[in-house]
């Protein structure tokens, strides 16, 4: 067992790392380069570390109150979305490289990248909601430069809807988690939450508050109707969406939601409640409003952060189910899902950075002119419509499962969303594979006659998350049952 | 007793990749493979008519092999799965030619193909939940115990799933990509699209009703007498479109999603002699539309016409490919002693011991009134081919009648329709017997 000295550590070495990029300035991209991807490796060896040989208990590194400290812990939910974040965030900065090698002012880029690797895991290692709160807020900060990093005008509007949906966001949380501290509960996360203790806090105090987190954290999640800033995003650099807008800031915003609901709320309070059927319904139509928009949309990266919003509330769908079941399947979901769109968005950066293209319209032939990019985008399109044996399939099939055995109106019509949602996922996914692999005849392919498929810093990324969903697809109920240990206890 | 299922992989402790050969796959399989074989020597000469064979051929093999695990799967995960497949590798056979019709034909193949999977997907999810066994047993897997209270539900689940694959076999609603789908595709393509892949959906909805949900479940319900109602529907209004219809391929596809209704109405009828009459049309009508498709197929590659109006007076040309045509057409009518008539026999004698009213007599006039139409969209062909009139005057070069190997394979496919039509009756008791081990 590794003390717990080292999870602070953890969560602070890529900061730090990330603030010295601009003060030593590098001035060869190489040099640079090293730097980072030791920085990340050596983070994510240490969290893998932590995550393996858990320590026991909460460090606390500062107290502000008596009652109330800075706080980390590593625990099954924190490693389910410490997993996802340390083995993404190493193939995510390779691309990042080749990526932004055509950008400017990249040691600034670096830095703030960076940056956000140890805040998300300050997200994940919380161990009380004023830690959670803390590390949302100086997420939105620290990733605000990112999105606005082109500085065009459309950079700028981008960064301003951004910030006032997290400053309103968090607004929200704060009182909601007033709200909740004046009233007896805890801040400190316990499985089970309420049902933990003994805590009798009167059904409207509860709802109220738990609605304000919900909808504050759940900002980040990209819930209806606080949704719109994620496609406006997709004027940031694709490693940005990409591992940010695909991983890091929509699944901190699902992780916090799930941490909120089963570990300072419980399931058993909140079961049957108004606010888990306002939740759900919120939920169910996002499922459904990601997917229309998704097929309606014609630019392929807002195309993916369309279906991000719909895949979000497949996740938080299965986490308001409040059965074991759903948070599983929802857990399951969020691994998975970060998988297959960060391929996804991948392939979109690839494409605009050698062709310069940014509609899918364009894209007619690319199957020929980028084969190893578009069959990649394939694998993980089929793996997203939920073709069996591969892993998008996988996760949809537990929370099916799980909405059919909770049974009840919203289930049904949270099942009912998920299939209609899957019906345009392929539409919207398919059409793209069929335009790049089977033009019309007599078609001319548009965009740079140069294209072809990037180097291997995208490459092997690529490689690696085609290879991933046909190995999570197989492998997939070890892995729910691994989840399913992880959250043991959270049912009380 | 079944022997135990070959499971390829266990992908949770409840759900898995499995196959197992019993007679009715193994029905499908030898259908489906012979099918494509006839085809396929037809495609070897047809190709020299269009272009990227490489692609055609690849797609048309692995169209097949997704068939096969179709055929042999032991569970509805496994069906699904190659089912869904069997979809994504035909679309590039639909989309073959390149131009926008085939384009935007393959995009309404592919959407209603999806649509209706999801809800055969509807069913599994369901299934799964309530059942004893994911695999496919004969009577049904169905939990009494798990499903107390809950059968209305399951019922409306059964509804959906059975829609959603009847899509795939041209049921209306979900028919409308079939009209637009067949035509566009390359000759070769259209038979075995109409002839075969019709047939996977209807291949799954028996394994759905009877050794998913059981007949016993579903006999005498609103489920029932709906899904009967909109098979007589689709027979009438096929039927119909057929008749106005003036492209003869789109003709012909108009007839398939007729007749894929009738095969659909004798599994709807859940007895044993209307299943016996079904599966003897699924041997008859993948035999017959087969041959009108490759015989369009012939007067495509010979004379590039495509409209019904333009083949008089075709017969002087290309007398043996018309002649076969015309044995095609007394088949799909019902005449005897040609395949067709013994399986619409049985249909309708299914239909009136069922005892189900008023169907029990209308199903056997809509299928008289089909009849005459089919008479109707098919006779004039032959007849102003061989007799053209004495004021008509031949517009074209004579280019002749199509090369050997395709005359060969549509004669081969008359032959069996001549052939399978006198000797029915053995085939049909096979089917009876083979009925007889489903409905327990």
């Amino acid at each position: 067992m590794m003390s717990g000295y080292w999870i602070p550590i953890a969560i602070f070495l890529p900061i730090l790392g990330g603030v010295l990029i601009p003060l030593i300035g590098f001035s060869r991209a190489k040099t640079r380069e090293i730097y980072v991807l030791s920085v990340v490796l050596a983070t994510s060896l240490l969290t893998a570390g932590l995550m393996i040989a858990p320590p026991e208990g909460a460090v606390s590194v500062v107290s502000i109150t008596r009652t109330i400290d800075i706080a980390f812990y590593v625990d099954g939910l924190g490693t389910v979305f410490g997993v996802l974040v340390t083995f993404l965030w190493p193939l995510a900065t390779l691309y990042a490289f080749e990526y932004m090698a055509h950008e400017h002012r990249r040691n600034t880029f670096f830095a703030y990248y960076t940056m956000t690797y140890g805040l998300t895991l300050g997200i994940a290692f919380s161990a009380n909601l004023i830690t959670m709160y803390l590390f949302c807020e100086l997420l939105t900060l620290v990733t605000l430069p990112l999105i606005t990093h082109t500085r065009t005008k459309a950079a700028y509007v981008a960064g301003v809807k951004y910030l006032i949906y997290f400053v309103a966001g968090a607004t929200a949380a704060f009182v909601g988690i007033i709200l909740f501290f004046v009233n007896g509960g805890g801040l400190d996360f316990v499985p089970g939450g309420l049902s933990a203790g003994t805590v009798d806090m009167a059904p409207g105090i509860l709802g109220a508050s738990f609605l304000l987190m919900f909808f504050g954290f759940g900002a980040k999640a990209a819930i209806f109707p606080v949704q719109d800033w994620l496609p406006s995003a997709g004027v940031a650099p694709t490693p940005v969406t990409a591992l940010l807008h695909a991983v890091a800031v929509v699944k901190s915003g699902v992780f916090a939601i799930a941490r909120l609901t089963y570990y300072s709320f419980g399931a058993a309070p909140l079961e049957g409640t108004l606010v888990q059927k306002i939740a759900l319904s919120f939920a169910i139509f996002t499922i459904l409003y990601g997917a229309i928009m998704a097929w309606k949309e014609v630019h392929f990266k807002r195309r993916l952060a369309y279906s991000t919003i719909s895949n979000l509330s497949y996740m938080i769908f299965g986490i308001l189910l409040l059965t074991p079941a759903g948070l599983v399947a929802g857990l399951l979901h969020m691994l998975f899902h970060g998988i297959m769109k960060i391929a996804l968005f991948f392939v979109a950066g690839a494409v605009a950075c050698q062709s310069g293209l940014h509609y899918v319209t364009d894209l007619r032939g690319y199957g020929r002119r980028m084969p190893r990019t578009f069959a990649a985008f394939t694998m993980a399109s089929l793996s997203l419509m939920g073709v069996a044996p591969l892993c998008g399939f996988m996760s949809k099939w537990y929370l099916a499962q799980a909405a059919v055995a909770r049974g009840g109106v919203y289930a049904y019509l949270g099942l009912g969303a998920l299939l209609v949602a899957a019906v345009f996922t392929a539409i919207y996914l398919l059409t793209i594979v069929l335009r790049a692999y089977f033009p019309q005849k007599g078609y001319e392919a548009a965009g740079r006659p140069e294209a072809k498929d990037p180097g291997l810093y995208m490459q092997i990324p690529l490689g690696i998350f085609a290879l991933a969903v046909v190995l999570l697809g197989l492998f997939a109920w070890p892995v729910a049952e691994w989840i399913r240990s992880a959250v043991a206890g959270t049912f009380i | 007793m079944q022997e135990a299922p070959f499971v390829l992989l266990m992908l949770t402790d409840s759900l898995t990749l499995a196959f197992r050969a019993d007679v009715l796959g193994l029905a499908f399989l030898t259908l489906a493979l012979l099918m494509w074989t006839a085809v396929g020597i037809y495609a070897l000469r047809y190709k020299d008519h269009q272009e990227n064979n490489g692609r055609f051929f690849a797609f048309y093999l692995l169209t097949l092999v997704m068939l096969v695990g179709l055929s042999l799967a032991a569970n509805y995960v496994t069906m699904y799965l190659f089912f869904e497949m069997m979809t994504l590798c035909s679309v590039p056979l639909v989309l073959h030619n390149g131009s926008a019709e085939a384009s935007s034909a393959a995009k309404k193949y592919l959407f209603y193909s999806i649509f209706g999977a999801t809800l055969g997907l509807l069913g599994l999810f369901f299934i799964h939940a309530y059942s004893i066994s994911s695999d496919f047993l004969p009577g049904g897997v169905l939990d009494a115990a798990k499903i107390a209270g809950n059968e209305e539900m399951l019922r409306t689940i059964a509804f959906l799933a059975v829609m959603g694959f009847g899509a795939k076999a041209g049921l209306f609603p979900l028919h409308a990509w079939l009209p637009a789908a067949h035509p566009v595709a390359p000759s070769p393509a259209s038979a075995v699209l109409s002839g075969v892949i019709t047939k996977a959906g209807v291949f799954c909805i028996i394994r759905v009703i009877y050794f998913q949900f059981g007949a016993a479940f579903l006999r005498d319900t609103w489920v029932q007498r709906s899904w009967i109602a909109v098979a007589l529907l689709t027979i009438l209004m096929g039927s119909l479109m057929a008749f106005r219809e003036k492209r003869l391929k789109t003709r012909l596809a108009y007839s398939t999603v007729s007749q894929v209704s009738y095969i659909l109405l004798g599994l709807f009828f859940l007895n044993e002699a209307a299943f016996a009459g079904a599966l003897l049309h699924v041997l008859y009508h993948s035999i017959l539309k087969d041959g009108l498709f490759l015989s369009a197929g012939n007067i495509l590659y010979q004379t590039h016409l495509e409209n019904v109006e333009e083949l008089k007076g075709l017969g002087r040309q290309m007398p043996r490919t018309l002649g076969c045509f015309a044995i095609f057409s007394l088949g799909l009518t019902g005449i005897p002693p040609f395949a067709g008539f013994l399986s619409k026999w049985e249909l309708a004698a299914g239909a009136l011991s069922s005892g189900l009213l008023p169907y029990a007599w209308l199903a056997p006039a809509v299928l008289l009134i089909s009849a005459m139409l089919t008479a109707g969209y098919l006779f004039p062909i032959v007849i102003h081919g061989f007799f053209p009139g004495r004021a008509y005057r031949s517009e074209g070069p004579d280019t002749g009648e199509a090369p050997v190997a395709m005359v060969g394979v549509v004669g081969a496919l008359a032959a069996a329709t001549v052939v399978l039509g006198l000797f029915g009756a053995p085939i049909l008791k096979f089917f009876l017997d083979l009925a007889g081990t489903i409905f327990l």
